[in-house]
């Protein structure tokens, strides 16, 4: 009894002294072991420095104040703790304002598997560092290393992102697109009965708004991808669900939604909107795993009909990643199909111009085995034609493969050697976007990696913290962030310059889906595509982002739309985002459109409309670099320009049945 | 079928010397034998599948008792796919002169022409009234060139059950024990039976292996081995080994739980994960066959896809938390849950004894 009395009071004054169960009692070390005997401190560690799982509900403590600068390992990575399973958080600041240094899982190499952590980070003198294990896989005890380096500062990361939670209350947190119309990305999130929506301000902020929708059995478990299927200037959904297809078209008002679904089963895989038949109103490809691949044509009055057949059509099975793509620069968009399951091929089909499709997969070098769930396409060396990376989700059929665009419909294998060859993480997304905007689009595949483009297709893994998720400026800085879940991923961002651009179609779709962007400066040519639907699941901003690097100018930026219509635009200012209208910057003879006629021309303070030939439903006038600077509804006659600066615009009207009309004046 | 002659011959000679044996004096009258009572089964194989259940004339009565008509046999495997608490009744009918072949303890019998397999699904205690509700009756039907789908679904006056191809759902509230349950119960098109029911470019059955039927069932008459009921009734050759590897009733809690596992997996997911089937890309084989090798159950490997969460191995000895298997066994997003097509609830008490099961697993090394 007295034994036991006696043990009972060495553990309270091991409690009192060693109280390491909170931020505030941290124990204090030193280079040396250190054993704990349980984790089970009150304080769960808080941020989480490290990716995975995010709950814990206990916590260990201690506190590293060095004495000189040291570059400085933690690790359990030890004989006697092969079998346990920590978890390892280091932060600098104070209690109230713990900040991430480095965090790790799973580094360790002992055991099998190997699940001990290891994590090094530069220690300068005169800082605390808060060295914290939670118990979110393994509450039994540890035995920690810290180990004094000579100080090294570690490398900075190309790209990194920090971490913020946001506020998403629906079941599918996939899509990051613009839902309001002021072309600032917004985040959606989806249940049965409703469309939550975090909407970007101004300031950097966001706003949940909730819209009911109707309830529908499809809701988007496989994939979801936006675009304004009706023409007015706001996005509108499709869910891709296992057992068929529903379309949620956000009212004019923006005060719900309707819902729009055809019986058929499909079992959704990607889902992309895409102008098929090149009418100009936008329609929807649904990639179906266990069947011919699925379309829903949009005939301009409201209807989306359901056809299936002639764009691939399951041999035999397993489409899985479709992604549109003007691979021969022929002006229209082509579709690759990215597939996976027991021996099919991946499929090319080269759009015919008409509507219909001609499978390429053979006679363009593409037919390949791949067990890829997503391929990314861009123009990774600038030569002003697509290359395709192909991400394997298995490595059954070979990695992952890269193919140089030959320029003359064929492409070459030029995976040795590129890096991705040796990149082993597998995944079933795989985006293409440029990530550090030094004008080279990266890779974000597997394995929380973004492969950066080093510029000589040749790439280099940037671990990131978090996995592919949808991709957008979630804070208008020019900078691509992630959403992931709850979680946006900011990006840190560097020195380099940027360029955004929005469209605007009239007589192609309303999204410029499918319109080819071209940006000249010093680096030559970069090329963009919009598109609604890429990677596997999640939808991706609509507006379209070129980094630039160093440069300080923009020679031109070119807009080769869906119907044919080029828009230039001479020197755009760099750091900033473009609107662009389509037709906006042509000139009046041009347009041949005698339909209206402008009085006075020029104008100083009111433009009159002088029209027999139509109605009109609304009229815009846009600058010449494609702002809109007068927009105005209704039955119009005139236009007030008094406040214009002086110089040559764009009015641009729209009639009762969407048609525009378009003529130049000059303000004086 | 003709090395099966020898015993046919017996049979004939045995069934002679009975009615060679039999007394001579009795009246002509009473030599009268009636005829065997044929099967009502009506299966014209140029026209199946019939647009109604009640065109095979498998059941007497009332159909919705599912009382088999003669030749229908029922049987059941000695693990059972879950789907969301279903009840199930399987009966197997071949035609006359016909019976399926043995091919392997894990291998699918090698039926003949004209095999009708059945499956009727059904809740007990459905809301609001606690009522049995028939939901639908699948078909397997052998033609001479491969099995077709039939897929029947049951009216609201469980009267009659009509050919459907395209899919549909059905809203349902029952009692399972204690605990009201709720589902949008799928009725699947013919295009999803075929993801599981898959071998390649061909339609195959699933459960009725040697190693599943290796089980005593209490038939009507008594209970007996299922195999040797088979082929009792004619529908299976008697030429299949003594010594089959069986599977196990996952739900004995005596047994092995390593074998319980497997068992549960071979039912429950070994369709899409073997060689020629929906998902063979991905490392595991859950055959039961397959599955004694602790790499095709997926432990200590590497998920191709990355799930994140910590989620590391698909089987992480010790850490449920970490595996993969146990993730998707208790997920309920379309995405992730795994199986992917026949459940929308979370099979509490597999995803409970699966846990225990990775729980207790002790490293790779």
């Amino acid at each position: 009894m007295k034994e036991k009395l006696l043990l009972f009071l060495v553990f309270l004054t091991n409690l009192v002294v060693y109280g390491q169960n909170t931020c505030d009692t941290a124990l204090p070390v030193q280079a040396g072991i250190t054993v704990i005997d349980a984790i089970n401190g009150s304080q769960a560690p808080s941020p989480f420095c490290v990716t995975g799982g995010t709950v814990a509900t206990a916590g260990e403590w201690y506190v590293y104040s060095p004495i000189g600068n040291h570059t400085v390992t933690v690790t359990t990575d030890l004989n006697i703790n092969i079998g346990d399973d920590p978890r390892v958080h280091i932060y600098k600041g104070d209690c109230t304002n713990l900040v991430c240094v480095a965090g790790d899982d799973d580094s360790g190499t002992l055991g099998n598997p190997d699940a001990l952590c290891v994590v090094t980070f530069d220690a300068l003198a005169g800082n605390d560092y808060f060295i914290a294990f939670d118990n979110k896989w393994d509450a039994s005890g540890i035995t920690f290393k810290l180990i004094e380096n000579e100080y090294i500062p570690q490398p900075v990361a190309i790209v990194s992102f920090t971490q913020q939670t946001v506020g998403l209350t629906g079941s599918y947190r996939d899509c990051v697109v613009d839902m309001n119309g002021d072309y600032l990305d917004d985040i959606v999130s989806v249940s049965n009965g409703q469309v939550q929506m975090l909407l970007q301000t101004e300031t950097g902020s966001f706003q949940s708004v909730t819209r009911p929708t109707p309830t529908t059995n499809f809701l988007p478990s496989w994939s979801i991808a936006a675009g304004d299927i009706n023409k007015d200037g706001y996005n509108d959904l499709v869910y891709g669900n296992g057992q068929g297809v529903a379309f949620m078209r956000q009212n004019s008002t923006q005060t719900g939604f309707e819902l729009m679904t055809s019986p058929e089963y499909v079992f959704s895989q990607r889902t992309n909107f895409i102008d098929i038949d090149n009418d100009g109103n936008l329609d929807a490809f649904v990639c179906h795993d266990v069947a011919p691949n699925v379309r829903y044509i949009n005939d301009g009055t409201g209807n989306l009909i359901f056809a299936q057949g002639g764009m691939g059509d399951y041999p035999s099975g397993g489409n899985y990643g479709s992604i549109f793509v003007d691979y021969d620069n022929d002006g229209d968009m082509d579709l690759f199909i990215a597939k996976c399951g027991s021996g099919p091929i991946d499929e090319l089909h080269q759009n015919n111009g008409d509507g219909t499709f001609t499978d390429v997969s053979i006679a363009a070098g593409m037919a390949e085995p791949s067990q890829s769930w997503s391929s990314a396409w861009a123009d990774y060396d600038n030569d002003g034609d697509m290359d395709a990376m192909i991400g394997a989700s298995s490595n059954t059929s070979g990695g992952h493969k890269l193919r140089l665009n030959n320029g003359d419909g064929t492409f070459t294998d030029v995976t040795a050697g590129s890096g991705l060859d040796v990149f082993l993480s597998t995944n079933i997304e795989n985006v293409a976007h440029d990530f550090d905007n030094d004008g080279f689009v990266d890779l974000f595949m597997g394995g929380n990696t973004i492969m950066i483009n080093n510029g000589n297709m040749t790439f280099t893994p940037n671990p990131v913290n978090t996995s592919v998720g949808s991709i957008g400026d979630l804070n208008n800085d020019g900078f691509l962030d992630v959403q992931y879940n709850n979680n946006i991923f900011l990006n840190t961002g560097n020195d380099n310059n940027w360029l955004k651009v929005h469209l605007e179609g009239v007589d192609s779709n309303r999204n410029g889906i499918g319109a080819r962007i071209e940006l000249y400066g010093t680096w030559g040519k970069q090329i963009r595509e919009v598109r609604s639907g890429d990677g596997f699941r999640h939808m991706s901003s609509l507006n379209t982002h070129f980094g630039i690097g160093t440069a300080e100018t923009i020679t031109k930026l070119v807009v080769k739309w869906p119907s044919g219509i080029v828009d230039e635009i001479l020197n755009p200012n760099i750091n900033e985002s473009i609107l662009v209208v389509e037709s906006s910057t042509l000139g009046v003879a041009s347009t041949k459109n005698n339909a209206f006629i402008l009085y006075p021309n020029p104008a100083s303070e009111v433009l009159n409309i002088q029209n027999n030939s139509f109605e009109i439903e609304a009229a815009m006038i846009y600058d010449i670099t494609g702002r809109k600077v007068v927009s105005t509804k209704n039955n119009v006659q005139s236009l007030d320009v008094h406040a214009l600066s002086a110089g040559t615009y764009v009015v641009i009207l729209r009639d009762t049945d969407g048609k525009t009309h378009t003529q130049k004046f000059i303000k004086k | 079928m003709k090395h099966f002659y020898p015993y046919f011959i017996v049979s004939l000679l045995v069934i002679l010397s009975i009615i060679a044996c039999s007394d001579d004096n009795q009246k002509k009258d009473d030599d009268y034998e009636p005829i065997p009572p044929t099967s009502p089964v009506v299966l014209d194989l140029s026209q199946v599948p019939y647009q109604k259940l009640s065109d095979y004339k498998l059941f007497e009565g009332d159909m919705k008792n599912q009382d088999p008509s003669l030749g229908v046999l029922p049987y059941e495997p000695i693990s059972q796919l879950f789907t969301d608490y279903a009840h199930k009744k399987r009966f197997v009918w071949m035609p006359e002169n016909a019976k399926a072949t043995y091919n392997g303890d894990g291998k699918i019998l090698n039926f003949p022409t004209g095999t009708v397999l059945v499956k009727t699904f059904y809740y007990d205690n459905v809301l609001p009234s606690n009522t049995t509700r028939v939901l639908e009756t699948r078909l397997l039907i052998k033609k001479a060139d491969g099995w077709i789908f039939g897929e029947y679904v049951w009216n609201d006056e469980q009267t009659e059950a009509t050919l459907l191809t395209t899919g549909e759902y059905i809203d349902l509230e029952w009692m399972e024990g204690n605990v009201q349950k709720s589902t949008t119960y799928r009725i699947p098109s013919n295009t999803e039976c075929f993801t599981c029911h898959k071998s390649g470019l061909d339609i195959i059955p699933i459960g009725t292996k040697p190693q599943n039927l290796n089980s005593t069932y209490t038939f009507d008459d008594g209970a007996k081995n299922q195999l040797a009921k088979w082929v009792e009734m004619g529908y299976l050759d008697s030429n299949y080994p003594t010594d089959i590897t069986t599977v196990v009733n996952w739900k004995d809690e005596g047994l092995d739980i390593g074998l319980r596992v497997r068992s549960y997996l071979d039912i429950n997911c070994a369709h899409c994960h073997q060689e020629g089937s929906y998902c063979d890309y991905r490392p595991m084989r859950f055959a039961f066959s397959e599955s004694a090798d602790p790499a095709n159950l997926g432990i200590c490997i590497t998920p191709d896809q990355d799930l994140g969460n910590g989620l590391t191995q698909i089987v992480f000895p010790g850490r449920p938390l970490r595996s993969v298997l146990d993730f998707r066994i208790n997920s309920t997003d379309e995405a992730t849950r795994m199986p992917l097509l026949g459940r929308t609830l979370v099979h509490e008490e597999a995803a409970t004894m699966i846990n225990q099961w990775i729980t207790a697993l002790e490293g790779c090394d």
